[in-house]
């Protein structure tokens, strides 16, 4: 089960650092370039604000999931773990 | 992942309540005397005033030597002056003033006909609050994006928050994520966002051709409305004469991206179409553009880390 979970949490990830990758303004990085736990905003992949958008969009068309929450948004953007694990627990699993 | 915004405070309270009793006893005109010499004022001794105002009278009256555009920038003061006294007129019930619609049925039909919200991008020009009567006959629920706590004033002559006016609220850029995260929501929600779109605050910008030179215009609302595909209204507002006032919804902007290769820069003509407009509108009504700030030399950059 634990295992299941995991592979599913691993699928959103590298789905969510191709969008990322396609979707917003990143220079000369690749999907692959992303760690797993990379922080979105300021240091690490270096996020602005505005590109916040874009991940509320994407969230949207790709998953079905709204972030309303302010503070539930801080804590979902704060890195690419989080937001996959927002995702994971937003959504269905379709392998099952 | 909040940000803090400085901008120096003028004037207070008690100021704006000398200029209302004014009014109620003196009229309008009487008011208006007044601002001749509180002009004369900043116009002596507020340096940072004066070299704001100077940054666009330059650029506007570009042929001009320095003393005549010195007086140009006190003419700027008064209207400016002009401007607030109304605001508070109207807002305190004071009869009279004209509001001359320009465009508004063919924006109610965009409002009502859409699921989503709209923006109105508002600028430094005229006197916009004016337009909030207008817009709360939209039926949509209005988040004006400012911060609260330097627009005491402007807050209550608005009756923002108030029990009575429930429809208009605040969405401070200082809040997480610059307030983009709340804005989309209220957007996606069908409520209307008014930001406004002429100054930065340190916020990303693109370079734009304004009044003949290259300015760093912020894109932010061009960003949010081509992701939720929603269109922007650009509001105008313009003094016509004595208590007639012009209030303009006739420029509808959609930006919309082709392909997501270099999202922002693909923005930029949408940001330039806004800038033109509000060229033609300095052509116009060259003494209502209330930037204060130096656009044309603010280095732009699209990237801001919040």
């Amino acid at each position: 089960m634990q295992e299941s979970e995991e592979k599913r949490l691993v699928e959103i990830r590298n789905k969510l650092k191709v969008l990322l990758v396609d979707h917003l303004s990143l220079e000369d990085v690749k999907p692959e370039d992303i760690k797993d736990d990379e922080i979105l905003f300021g240091e690490g992949l270096g996020l602005d604000s505005l590109d916040a958008v874009e991940i509320v969009v994407l969230l949207q068309r790709n998953f079905g999931l709204e972030v309303k929450d302010m503070n539930k948004g801080r804590e979902i953007f704060y890195s690419l773990d989080t937001l996959a694990k927002y995702v994971a627990a937003n959504t269905e699993d379709k392998s099952e | 992942m909040s940000k803090k915004i400085k901008v120096k405070k003028r004037g207070n309270e008690l100021g704006f309540q000398i200029f209302m009793i004014s009014v109620r006893l003196f009229g309008l005109r009487g008011a208006y005397g007044l601002l001749y010499i509180v002009c004369t004022y900043y116009l002596l001794f507020d340096r940072a005033a004066v070299k704001g105002a100077l940054a666009y009278i330059e650029k506007r009256f570009k042929e001009e030597g320095f003393f005549k555009q010195y007086w140009r920038v006190y003419l700027l003061f008064v209207s400016q002056g002009k401007a607030l006294i109304d605001r508070y007129a109207i807002a305190s019930g004071h009869e009279g003033f004209t509001m001359r619609l320009k465009g508004f049925d063919s924006v109610k039909e965009i409002v009502n006909q859409s699921k989503k919200g709209c923006i109105f991008l508002t600028s430094h020009v005229g006197n916009w609050q004016v337009a909030l009567s207008c817009l709360k006959e939209l039926n949509k629920n209005i988040y004006l994006v400012m911060r609260p706590e330097d627009n005491v004033a402007v807050k209550k002559s608005l009756r923002i928050d108030s029990e009575e006016e429930k429809k208009v609220r605040i969405i401070s850029p200082e809040e997480d994520f610059g307030g983009i995260i709340k804005m989309t929501e209220k957007i996606n929600s069908g409520d209307v966002v008014s930001i406004m779109g002429d100054r930065r605050y340190g916020f990303p910008a693109l370079d734009v051709d304004y009044l003949g030179e290259k300015a760093g215009f912020p894109f932010g609302a061009f960003l949010i409305a081509a992701s939720l595909e929603c269109p922007i209204i650009v509001l105008l507002t313009a003094k016509l004469s004595h208590k007639e006032y012009l209030i303009d919804f006739n420029n509808v902007i959609r930006p919309k991206y082709d392909g997501k290769k270099e999202k922002r820069q693909q923005l930029k003509k949408y940001v330039q179409e806004y800038a033109t407009i509000l060229n033609n509108y300095a052509e116009s009504y060259p003494y209502q553009v209330f930037l204060f700030a130096d656009v044309w030399t603010e280095v732009s950059h699209n990237k801001i880390i919040l």
